[in-house]
């Protein structure tokens, strides 16, 4: 390559252009109150299931799954097969889910013939479960990929004399309990409501919060939002909101950022699953932006935030290894003959600085970390 | 434009002629395309639009914000605007990021916590990938679009692969600081490796023989071949250097969010294209400009961040910018 003479003066132009455009940039902190996160009684969290199934129904616990030892012989004389079908096996949630449901069979003897993961297509998860279906298992554990494109083939599992249970969605128009035995979810309202809950003890009166939703019509997102906007109307009436939608998950950078910019009110921030929040504390750091944040699921990342003491505040998680517990109950029920709730809720717990190590072992069944503990050293005695 | 492809004798020549030779040079700089002009306009028009519509658009910070969100696109538009003016595509670039990110943060957990490491790490990924694009390219003879097209999920693959899709938490302060959050003379630095990396672009392109033989290759590949032009060994080159720019932006990014995740930029790819093509890169090769490059991705980025500050709905602003891209294409245009 060779380079001409006149590059030299182009580039000294161009970098005095730089450093004349880079003046100045103000940083702005947030007035939060002293009761933000301090103030909350985790333990005023939702005790029992806030939202509603799909079909308006209302929640069992998950205690009335539990099997008698007389229940449980009879699972155990019964050598029975189950399959199941998720969605993708790629998210720590639905890995999770597979070990709680995978555990908890072999306990009693019942034998998991395989996972399919339909990756996220509709197509290919008519494929799983027709394939599943040949292999005469006695139950199917699945999460149907869409609510209507695949219930046609859900029903013909229920056709084939196989037991059905369903993780967080069942696929439209099938009945209970003659088309399925159960479907176990998170409670999505209850998680909102908790991450509502601490949001608001970090906001002064009468402050304005912003909502980085999904702009997708889904429906635990959509509970989670709506958990959110009912517990601020019921309890902080006086914090307004607003809402920026995003439908391309990997834009929420920019879009949270412009947000931010363009609605220099917003004092607080709900994040609708923890990606979107991560995110959207990158373009914090970089816009020089400190306001609490919360938000919903808990990961490595999102527990490291919030174990530093940065502008992540909380988060409402769910349990998808105890959702997978739940879930291997209910189909051993229905294989033994009984009929279990149309639906199931598994509570949702609160997560904050103070137990973010013990909330980590809640969730992922492992001890965190060293990351996760470095982080929390760094930040004692807050950090716990 | 035949230009592009006449031969520089201007280092033999007199002062005169090399000060002619050197305006030409300039003149193309800024208006390789054929209505550069418009592309400013469009531009301009935008500003004005948004700086009347909202009350926060017409800020400093917000032009950094629109720098910041622009950069990994500009960065890794740079090296595309060479590999569309030599008649080929890279579809790759996306994933490309992603793994060199992946491979930037794993070598500096497993080999040295040392921000050099995972710089010549990220940037070695991205060229190798760049480099296997270019040699199946080149020398077997198989389309680039097709090529590409199989890196782009390979890439994508290995980089889920290599934790099982699990992220990778970056905890060196020097890496964050130099690639993701600190300033250079005043400048946040997502930015300054923008302007860097444009400064390489605009020498490479317009100022050296390299440049020319690309233009050549593109524009007439037969012609190039007679006057002894490697093509193969210079398009090769093209996907080498995108390669290791989307490394760069794989760098930018997992600094940015203190991590480096696999699952990252899907579909960037088309925003990349976009820019190039926008800022009046022809995609039947042998024309294009890397401040055209520059301002189309601008022009994408100030559109994606006016529309939010207007309040826009997040389906319309699609609906919006897609209208707008084509529009603008269509004006710049004969």
């Amino acid at each position: 390559m060779t380079s001409m003479p006149g590059s030299k003066a182009f580039l000294t132009a161009l970098m005095v252009t730089a450093a004349t455009l880079g003046l100045s940039m103000p940083y702005a902190d947030a007035q939060v109150p002293d009761t933000c996160v301090k103030g909350v009684d985790l333990a005023t969290a939702p005790t029992s299931i806030i939202g509603q199934g799909p079909n308006g129904e209302k929640a069992a616990s998950v205690d009335t799954l539990k099997l008698t030892d007389e229940e449980a012989a009879k699972v155990k004389a019964g050598k029975f097969k189950v399959g199941i079908s998720m969605q993708t096996v790629n998210l720590d949630w639905s890995q999770l889910q597979v070990q709680g449901i995978t555990d908890t069979l072999g306990k009693y003897g019942v034998e998991v013939i395989g996972t399919a993961s339909a990756e996220y297509q509709v197509d290919k998860q008519i494929a799983d479960i027709e394939n599943t279906i040949q292999r005469h298992p006695d139950g199917i554990i699945s999460i149907p990929v869409d609510g209507t494109a695949t219930a046609a083939t859900y029903k013909k599992v229920s056709q084939a004399g196989i037991k059905l249970v369903f993780m967080d969605n069942v696929p439209t128009g099938l009945k209970h309990p003659q088309e399925y035995a159960s479907m176990i979810s998170a409670d999505s309202q209850g998680n909102g409501w908790i991450a509502a809950q601490i949001l608001a003890s970090c906001m002064p009166q009468g402050g304005t919060i912003g909502l980085v939703n999904f702009g997708v019509d889904y429906f635990s997102t959509n509970e989670r939002t709506k958990g959110v906007n009912d517990w601020m109307a019921k309890n902080r009436p006086d914090i307004k909101i607003k809402q920026v939608d995003f439908t391309d998950p990997s834009k929420v950078s920019q879009v949270a950022g412009d947000f931010l910019t363009g609605n220099p009110d917003v004092k607080g921030l709900f994040a609708v699953w923890d990606q979107p929040a991560l995110d959207t504390l990158t373009s914090m750091r970089a816009q020089g932006v400190n306001i609490p944040v919360t938000t919903v699921d808990l990961g490595l990342e999102s527990s490291i935030e919030i174990a530093k003491g940065g502008p992540l505040k909380a988060t409402g998680s769910q349990r998808p290894y105890d959702q997978g517990v739940a879930e291997a109950m209910a189909m051993m029920k229905a294989l033994i003959g009984q009929t279990p709730p149309a639906w199931v809720g598994v509570q949702s717990l609160p997560v904050v600085q103070s137990n973010v190590l013990e909330s980590y072992k809640t969730v992922f069944k492992k001890d965190p970390p060293a990351q996760l503990l470095d982080a929390c050293n760094a930040a004692k005695p807050a950090c716990n | 434009m035949t230009e592009s492809v006449t031969p520089s004798t201007a280092s033999k020549s007199g002062d005169a002629e090399r000060r002619a030779d050197m305006l030409a040079r300039l003149g193309r700089l800024l208006t390789q395309a054929d209505r550069p002009y418009a592309l400013y306009v469009a531009f301009a028009v935008l500003l004005v639009v948004f700086s009347l519509a909202s009350p926060w658009f017409l800020s400093l910070d917000n032009f950094l914000n629109i720098g910041r969100q622009t950069a990994l696109v500009s960065i890794i538009a740079i090296g595309m605007t060479f590999v569309i003016i030599a008649r080929q595509i890279d579809l790759s670039v996306g994933s490309t990021l992603a793994l060199s990110g992946m491979v930037a943060a794993l070598a500096m957990t497993y080999v040295a916590n040392n921000w050099l490491v995972g710089a010549i790490a990220g940037l070695g990924t991205g060229a190798l990938v760049g480099l296997i694009n270019g040699f199946l390219t080149m020398r077997l003879a198989i389309p680039s679009f097709l090529v590409t097209l199989g890196s782009l999920s390979a890439a994508r693959g290995l980089a889920l692969m290599l934790t099982n899709t699990k992220p990778v938490i970056i905890a060196n302060d020097a890496y964050i600081a130099i690639f993701g959050e600190s300033s250079f003379a005043g400048i946040p630095v997502p930015i300054a490796w923008t302007l860097a990396a444009a400064i390489v672009g605009i020498l490479l392109l317009h100022f050296s023989i390299y440049g020319r033989q690309i233009y050549a290759a593109g524009g007439n590949p037969t012609a190039a071949l007679y006057s002894g032009i490697h093509i193969k060994r210079v398009t090769t080159l093209a996907f080498v250097l995108t390669g290791m720019l989307a490394g760069l932006a794989g760098l930018v990014l997992s600094a940015r969010s203190h991590a480096a995740r696999p699952d990252v930029v899907q579909g960037m790819e088309l925003d990349v294209i976009a820019s190039v093509i926008l800022g009046g890169c022809s995609l039947f090769g042998g024309r294009g400009f890397i401040l055209g490059t520059l301002l189309g991705s601008l022009i994408i980025g100030t559109l994606n961040n006016g529309l939010v500050l207007l309040g826009v709905s997040s389906s319309l602003q699609l609906v919006i910018k897609g209208a707008i891209i084509v529009a603008a294409v269509a004006f710049t245009r004969r």
